[in-house]
């Protein structure tokens, strides 16, 4: 088989690399323009249940009529504590 | 005479008979492949066409005239509530299909019948190749009014109406062009008629009606749940 | 919940690619015709029949939906296509680089599966603006379906016609698509495969999940009755 090969006029592997290299990169950077749309819309759902919780908040605040409720503390640190609680996950 | 039947029968005729009083569709789809030949004569700047060159100008205008058709297919229907009507009715829904289809196949045939002499006048030298062509003419109309009336029943109903037909119809009648033309091309060759695929290019036609006629004729019904 | 075995999905296409990268690079063969350039085969092969199997899928999504009225098989249907037609994008990006390597011409006419798959590809990226024409959600839902199974008969019939149109003076070029491929290219072919098929899957799944989270912020929003967002009016599927 390896006569073949020297007996094969392709491209020399300088110029090919690059092709090849070309067409994978193409493909890494679809799946990475993938990824990038993917967090704009996680970006917005979180936007959305931060508005929706602050709502929630202070609707229950104004049915208890509890006045002067300080800023919220940092939700990130809420998402933290479930996880811890929540242990291994799906795996 | 079964109630489907009948109704096939009713509807088919209910659109003939109107498409004859009002006169909307037919002559504007015949007035139009009569100019686009001539756009096509200084576009190409050819006086004679044969080949290749014939198969894709008649075939491209055709099918052009026959989105036009197309396009109005439905719009009476949804006017006056043709829809409604048919959904009342204790029949089969897939006959609405059936029998738009079959109307459409008799427009084409009726464009056909004024835009293939007046193309053969413009641009063809030999005219052996057309008496085969209406076979091809016959198969590759089935074909096209099956999917125009299944894309026509769902434009009718958007926002886009004009749009969508000439949209989603195009590429889905790609291999019915590929298996026309095909066919077409060596009949209208410079030295005669030839046959070559003849037979290969009709069962391609002839299949391609059969998939989406079933597959049209299935979905139908879906399609007009209100 | 969709989000449930997104994490083992993707760990296992990590994996899988990692894999047949390096089965690509460092085992597969050279080819005796093409060199170093056939290495795009085991690239853009896979993602070419992964995409028409995605095409098929969403046609089976469909005529589910159309049989139960579940508007969960159409987002699945809605999904599958969607994912298709971006791995669409990739195989004729990825074909046209081959072709030049091979020709020195960015585009040809001459090689029948890439042209049958532009023809494809033209036909699902009409699905959007037809779907996106029609306002009730339910009967965009429909008519989507119909779509999708129209444009699934649509696939094989249109192969056929456009390899028979295929000059019979030109020879087949990228014969080695499927025929004679020697034991070692065929084992890195079916990783490569499989990775593609693994992404696939695992990309379906974590956009059905996005779908799934903005449907439930939907709900949440609804349930407590707060105010609606700027946001698009276009009206998409929906999971909820």
């Amino acid at each position: 088989m390896f006569d073949l090969l020297a007996a094969a006029p392709a491209l020399p592997l300088d110029e090919a690399g690059k092709y090849v290299a070309g067409a994978f990169i193409v493909f890494m950077v679809l799946l990475v323009v993938y990824v990038a749309i993917m967090a704009a819309k996680l970006q917005r759902i979180e936007r959305e249940l931060r508005e929706l919780a602050s709502f929630a908040e202070s609707r229950a605040s104004s049915e208890k009529a509890a006045p002067g409720r300080e800023s919220e503390t940092p939700s990130i640190s809420d998402s933290l504590a479930s996880h811890g609680s929540r242990g291994g996950g799906a795996v | 005479m079964t109630p489907s039947r009948a109704a096939f029968a009713a509807i088919l005729a209910k659109d003939l008979r109107s498409e004859l009083r009002t006169l909307q569709s037919l002559p504007a789809m015949a007035l139009f492949s009569v100019t686009t030949f001539v756009i096509f004569r200084f576009g190409l700047d050819r006086t004679q066409l044969s080949g290749s060159l014939a198969a894709g100008v008649l075939w491209a205008t055709l099918l052009f005239a026959a989105v036009l058709g197309i396009n109005r297919l439905f719009v009476a229907e949804r006017e006056e509530g043709g829809f409604d009507a048919i959904r009342l009715a204790p029949i089969d829904r897939s006959v609405l299909f059936a029998a738009k289809a079959a109307a459409l196949v008799i427009y084409l045939l009726a464009l056909e019948l004024v835009a293939v002499p007046i193309f053969a006048l413009f641009f063809l030298q030999d005219l052996g190749g057309l008496v085969p062509l209406v076979l091809i003419l016959l198969l590759a109309d089935l074909g096209l009014a099956v999917t125009g009336t299944l894309i026509s029943s769902m434009a009718v109903n958007s926002r886009a109406r004009d749009l969508l037909v000439p949209l989603v119809l195009l590429p889905l009648v790609v291999p019915l062009m590929i298996a026309a033309t095909g066919a077409t091309e060596p009949l209208l060759a410079l030295g005669g008629p030839g046959y070559e695929r003849f037979g290969t290019w009709l069962i391609v036609l002839g299949l391609y009606d059969l998939i989406f006629g079933l597959v049209g004729y299935a979905v139908f019904d879906f399609l007009l749940e209100d | 919940m969709y989000g449930k075995g997104l994490r083992p999905l993707s760990i296992a296409t990590v994996a899988m690619l990692a894999v047949s990268l390096s089965l690509v690079f460092f085992y597969a063969p050279l080819d005796a015709d093409q060199g170093f350039i056939q290495k795009i085969f085991y690239l853009h092969v896979p993602l070419a029949i992964v995409a028409l199997i995605g095409f098929v899928v969403g046609g089976v999504f469909a005529i589910a939906h159309l049989r139960t009225g579940n508007r969960k098989w159409d987002a699945y249907s809605y999904v599958s296509i969607h994912m298709s037609v971006i791995f669409g994008v990739a195989v004729l990006i990825t074909g046209a680089i081959w072709a030049k390597a091979s020709w020195g011409h960015w585009w040809v006419w001459d090689e029948p599966t890439l042209v049958s798959f532009l023809i494809v590809f033209l036909m699902y990226a009409t699905y959007y603006p037809f779907r996106y024409a029609i306002e009730d959600p339910e009967r965009q839902a429909r008519y989507a379906s119909v779509f999708a199974i129209t444009a699934g008969a649509f696939v094989p019939l249109n192969f056929m016609a456009v390899r028979m149109a295929q000059s019979l003076v030109h020879p087949r070029t990228f014969a080695t698509a499927n025929g004679g491929l020697p034991g070692e290219m065929m084992l890195v072919f079916l990783c490569s495969l499989a990775t593609m098929a693994l992404l696939w899957v695992t990309l379906v799944k974590f956009e059905l999940t996005a779908k799934s989270a903005s449907g439930q912020v939907k709900r949440l929003r609804r349930a407590l009755d707060a105010p609606a967002p700027g946001g698009s009016s276009r009206i998409a599927p929906e999971v909820s």
